[in-house]
């Protein structure tokens, strides 16, 4: 109890913010300041967020959704980093790749599906394939810049301590660059969510996006807003436990073990 | 000087380098030696090619001319092993794990690298450090961790390119102190670099003055100001006529090299 205090006490603006958010919401749809039937109150939502959750409609949905993002992620993580570190240590494989990222990587994701409807078997499958395109990137560039950033002194004293092939790359190259690697896979994963979202509401019959966008055309705006804070939540528990990993993981980093 | 026997031999090495299409001569047939256990220090004005000499002698680069030779007594130990002016530790290795890297990655077994490395950090006080991070110790400290990581090597030869002048004015003292011990506990053959001449009169042997760009040997001076030397020895009339003699010739030397930049500024 003491110990959460205490981080209460280093931590009550980010808790605070939000908190201060849903009661000004809370307290403008109840004078009227904002329509309660396009805006209705948190505490309104809540009580239609449990009617989900406990007819169990949430979950499925939820479930559906996470699991494609743990596909795609997973998709755009190995491939995403494999192809980064491999652009960070060719100069012509990357000198290659970068215009072609350059050009698909801004094109809104969801205009892949179509695409990659024809790639791959359409449904399940090619719904993954698209949410990991963006992240993808995300992750390659993150990753191919990680390496690059090396301090070149560094490489060249290990080097001279005896470090070839191998073994500099798993004992310099691959640590120096995994602090922009865990950046990169907290952007991934963020983009997996949005873009997954999107990609169900055009074409999936289930999961939250689809929820969410089947709330609004019949609307329960209640339920599209409850959806909406499940996939809020959702988003912030994957940053932060990405985040509590990196900390987790690479102690050395000094402005995570400064904080 | 125990032996007189040579340990160094650096004849006629040039260095060359490629640079915007033009090529620029930064050695230019530096020939010296260093006894097995002789402590040498190199000066001169800054782009005389001093970290360029030790780099050569570490591998890190080729010479484009001449001749290095180091002799090896002692099969199986690394040639060189070279303290890095900004300490170039790898960050995401304990304390411990930076200074048994070298002896990782030629194979030595797990047993012979924990009792090295503990050692080597007690010679250089930092055993109650050994689980920390680079980023978690001091600049002095990390330079003690860089010189840890290099005798763990046991090398023939220890290579130090100005490994305190990131440092503080107080900490640059205690490690020159620190550094005359360990030399004093080990013997070991040193070539160190610094643009001091204070710090190489108290620490060298014999100091080589490097002449402004090309690098030339200008002279080469014995020390002759007795051991075991502390600070003390500053205050000596034989340390105060070397300073003013060699510095005579370095001032020189550093006046050139001014002058030639500005020279390159308008060029």
């Amino acid at each position: 109890m003491r110990a959460f205090g205490r981080w209460l006490g280093e931590h009550w603006i980010g808790v605070g913010s939000p908190l201060l958010l849903l009661v000004a919401w809370e307290w403008a749809s109840a004078t009227g300041l904002l329509r309660e039937a396009f805006f209705p109150r948190p505490s309104t939502i809540v009580i239609h967020l449990r009617h989900l959750a406990a007819d169990g409609t949430l979950w499925g949905h939820g479930a559906m959704t996470l699991v494609r993002i743990g596909w795609a992620f997973a998709l755009a993580a190995v491939l995403g980093v494999g192809v980064g570190l491999a652009m960070g240590l060719w100069r012509r494989l990357r000198e290659g790749l970068d215009p072609v990222f350059a050009m698909i990587y801004p094109i809104p994701s969801v205009l892949f599906l179509p695409l990659v409807s024809f790639l791959v078997p359409p449904g399940e499958i090619a719904l993954d394939v698209t949410t990991a395109v963006t992240s993808f990137f995300l992750i390659a560039f993150t990753t191919t810049h990680g390496v690059r950033q090396i301090d070149r002194l560094v490489v060249e004293a290990a080097v001279h301590y005896g470090a070839r092939g191998w073994r500099l790359f798993a004992t310099v190259l691959l640590p120096g660059a995994l602090p922009f690697i865990f950046t990169g896979l907290r952007l991934g994963l963020g983009f997996a969510l949005i873009v997954v979202v999107a990609v169900e509401i055009v074409s999936a019959s289930r999961g939250l996006g689809t929820l969410l966008w089947l709330s609004w055309q019949i609307l329960k705006v209640e339920d599209m807003y409850a959806t909406f804070f499940v996939i809020a939540l959702l988003g912030a528990l994957l940053s932060y436990g990405l985040a509590a990993l990196r900390t987790r993981l690479l102690p050395w980093v000094q402005d995570v073990a400064e904080q | 000087m125990s032996t007189r026997a040579p340990k160094v031999l650096v004849s006629e090495v040039s260095v060359t380098f490629e640079s915007h299409g033009r090529s620029v001569l930064a050695l230019d047939r530096i020939s010296l030696q260093a006894h097995a256990g002789e402590f040498l220090c190199v000066v001169g004005p800054s782009g005389s090619g001093k970290s360029t000499l030790l780099r050569v002698l570490a591998g890190l680069l080729p010479q484009s001319a001449g001749d290095v030779r180091i002799e090896a007594d002692r099969p199986g130990t690394p040639l060189t092993a070279m303290v890095f002016q900004e300490h170039a530790l790898l960050p995401w290795r304990t304390v411990r794990d930076n200074v048994t890297f070298g002896l990782e990655n030629r194979g030595v077994g797990r047993a012979e690298r924990q009792a090295r490395a503990r050692e080597m950090l007690a010679m250089v006080g930092l055993t109650r450090f050994a689980q920390h991070y680079p980023h978690q110790l001091s600049g002095g400290m990390k330079q003690r961790v860089g010189i840890a990581r290099a005798l763990a090597n046991d090398p023939e030869v220890l290579l130090m390119d100005e490994p305190l002048a990131a440092l503080d004015a107080q900490t640059r003292t205690i490690m020159q102190e620190e550094l005359l011990r360990i030399w004093a506990t080990l013997g070991k053959t040193v070539v160190y670099v610094t643009h001091s001449l204070e710090e190489a009169l108290l620490l060298g042997d014999r100091i080589v003055l490097l002449t402004a760009r090309p690098g030339r040997v200008s002279q080469v001076y014995p020390v002759d100001l007795g051991r075991p030397r502390g600070l003390e020895v500053r205050g000596s009339p034989a340390y105060g006529a070397l300073l003013e003699k060699i510095w005579s010739q370095l001032r020189e030397e550093v006046v050139r090299a001014m002058a030639e930049d500005r020279g390159g500024e308008h060029a």
